[in-house]
């Protein structure tokens, strides 16, 4: 069953055509993730599907119904965690469904069990300053799942982490996503992440980004970090690399130039 | 899951621990302050005794509490004190509110900004103060006076700390509460107003200092009561130790609010703390 359809979406900044002719079918529960290289406009695409931004032409639809604003359905997580430094970590996670009026004591309790979820119980009182890279981002996700929307829209979100981190928190994430099997809309540079956490990948060609390949993961879940040294992982990967190398090297040599 | 637990508890481990170092610095300082303020008083007082030898001169601290008990025992101060006390809260409180306001005007409306910014910058940079006598005019010589003086001389900090503060605002969580779908009034009170929070107090604190130099100018250009007048009248009657009687209790007014204004960041921003 189709959860999210974008249909032939287009996105223009003037005379920059940045999303042409974008055409996506996701099922429920399906984690699906985008990659390519800088400026090939997934975060523009993942905004437009949060409704953060408006798409020039074409339409999203969340279970056949357009979405044009930001909304209770779709939960979106940062690449900067934006954690308000004034609120604790609970007061934190409870401010999506306080902006909606209904933080009453079902939602608290719901939030306590979410923060056990992330890995954070017992960090409830604490302030963003005291936490790290890795556990603001765990507040970040317990925030995004605190309004219990259909989608989780992830705009590379472990992109700074380091490395180490970073492979903690997909398993975490994979983890997360298998108790609640939200569908899950995944934007990344990383392609050893994508093939990781996905059922499918698609890669994002630049100027103007487009889809340029659907790439179905056929990998077993639950998947455990050393699937990452698997023949059929770096199959994957390999594939992908090939497919965005040429434009990666371009949007490099731009960014130097 | 029992690895993650046990970093995730170092990684926090950290914050408090880095903190304690610096906070057992800063005691040695404060107590390095209050030696040099001793100090300090010991070298006045033995310069003013033994070198100038005259209070008409040069009050020695002794001679100047003296003086301030004496006042005090005869019942003198107390009414310069409340005089002074109510031009000042008076003042405070409605450049306050005013200043608030029109900074809130100026982050939250381009045409509001365009049309106040020039008279804001304008008379904040103007010594309004010297416009005290013309206000004594308009007002008489009561306490009216001297509040619209400290109104002229808290309005503007206040104003332009809170506007700053309110436009400061990061973009990033503003699109975080627009995922939520937050209406611009709950944008406002759940962030920008207390993001701005740091600077409205900066500016509130920046007000104490110009208002009482407010109250004690505009009292000395004409007042029957008053820490500026008794200022005036010691000076008239060539009593230096009651003049230094008044502004030594005007500094450690001034001083005292500075001191409750520091520990209002700490309770209200803790985060801007380090």
């Amino acid at each position: 069953m189709v959860k999210l359809s974008l249909n032939s979406l287009s996105k223009r900044f003037g005379d920059l055509e940045v999303l042409r002719e974008i055409n996506v079918a996701i099922e429920r529960g399906a984690f699906i993730s985008l990659v390519g290289p800088s400026g090939c406009g997934k975060t523009t695409l993942l905004r437009i599907v949060a409704g953060l931004e408006p798409a020039t032409s074409g339409a999203v639809l969340l279970d056949g119904r357009t979405v044009s604003a930001p909304g209770g359905d779709r939960g979106f997580v940062f690449q900067s965690d934006n954690l308000l430094p004034w609120r604790t970590v609970f007061d934190n996670a409870i401010i999506g469904p306080e902006i909606a009026g209904r933080a009453g004591a079902a939602q608290k309790d719901r939030i306590r069990r979410l923060l056990r979820l992330v890995g954070l119980e017992g960090f409830e009182t604490y302030f963003p300053r005291q936490l790290s890279g890795g556990m603001r981002q765990r507040v970040n996700l317990a925030r995004a799942l605190a309004i219990d929307p259909d989608i989780l829209l992830m705009d590379e979100p472990f992109s700074a982490l380091d490395a180490q981190t970073r492979e903690i928190m997909q398993t975490e994430l994979m983890r997360i996503w298998e108790e609640g099997r939200k569908t899950v809309l995944f934007v990344t540079h990383q392609i050893d992440e994508a093939v990781f956490l996905s059922d499918r990948v698609l890669v994002l060609g630049r100027r103007p980004g487009r889809i340029q390949e659907t790439i179905d993961v056929a990998l077993l879940r639950p998947r455990a970090l050393a699937i990452k040294r698997a023949p059929e992982f770096v199959g994957y990967v390999d594939r992908i690399w090939r497919l965005i190398e040429d434009d990666v090297r371009a949007s490099v040599i731009e960014e130097h130039a | 899951m029992a690895t993650i637990e046990s970093s995730s508890a170092d990684e926090v481990g950290r914050a408090p621990h880095a903190a304690a170092f610096p906070r057992a610095r800063l005691r040695g300082l404060h107590f390095a302050g209050l030696i040099s303020i001793l100090a300090g008083l010991a070298l006045w007082e033995f310069f003013s005794r033994v070198v100038v030898a005259n209070a008409l001169f040069l009050a020695a601290p002794t001679q100047i509490f003296d003086a301030i008990y004496r006042l005090a025992i005869s019942g003198q101060l107390w009414p310069h004190i409340a005089i002074s006390s109510a031009e000042f809260a008076i003042g405070y409180a409605i450049a306050s509110l005013l200043g608030i306001a029109i900074g809130f005007v100026m982050a939250s409306s381009e045409l509001g900004k365009k049309i106040l910014q020039p008279w804001i910058a304008g008379l904040y940079a103007t010594p309004t103060i010297a416009l005290a006598p013309l206000f004594l005019l308009w007002l008489g010589i009561g306490i009216w006076s001297k509040v619209l003086v400290v109104v002229f001389l808290v309005l503007f900090p206040v104003t332009i700390n809170t506007e700053a503060g309110l436009r400061t605002t990061s973009p990033r969580l503003i699109e975080m509460l627009r995922s939520f779908g937050a209406t611009p009034r709950q944008i406002f009170f759940k962030l920008s107003l207390p993001s701005a929070m740091p600077f409205i107090l900066a500016g509130l604190k920046l007000g104490i200092g110009r208002g009482l130099i407010g109250v004690v100018v505009a009292e000395l250009f004409g007042s029957r009561a008053g820490l500026g007048r008794l200022i005036s009248q010691s000076a008239d009657a060539f009593n230096m130790p009651e003049l230094f009687a008044a502004v030594v209790i005007l500094a450690v007014a001034g001083i005292a609010m500075t001191a409750g204004f520091t520990w209002l960041e700490r309770v209200l921003v803790p985060w801007t703390r380090d």
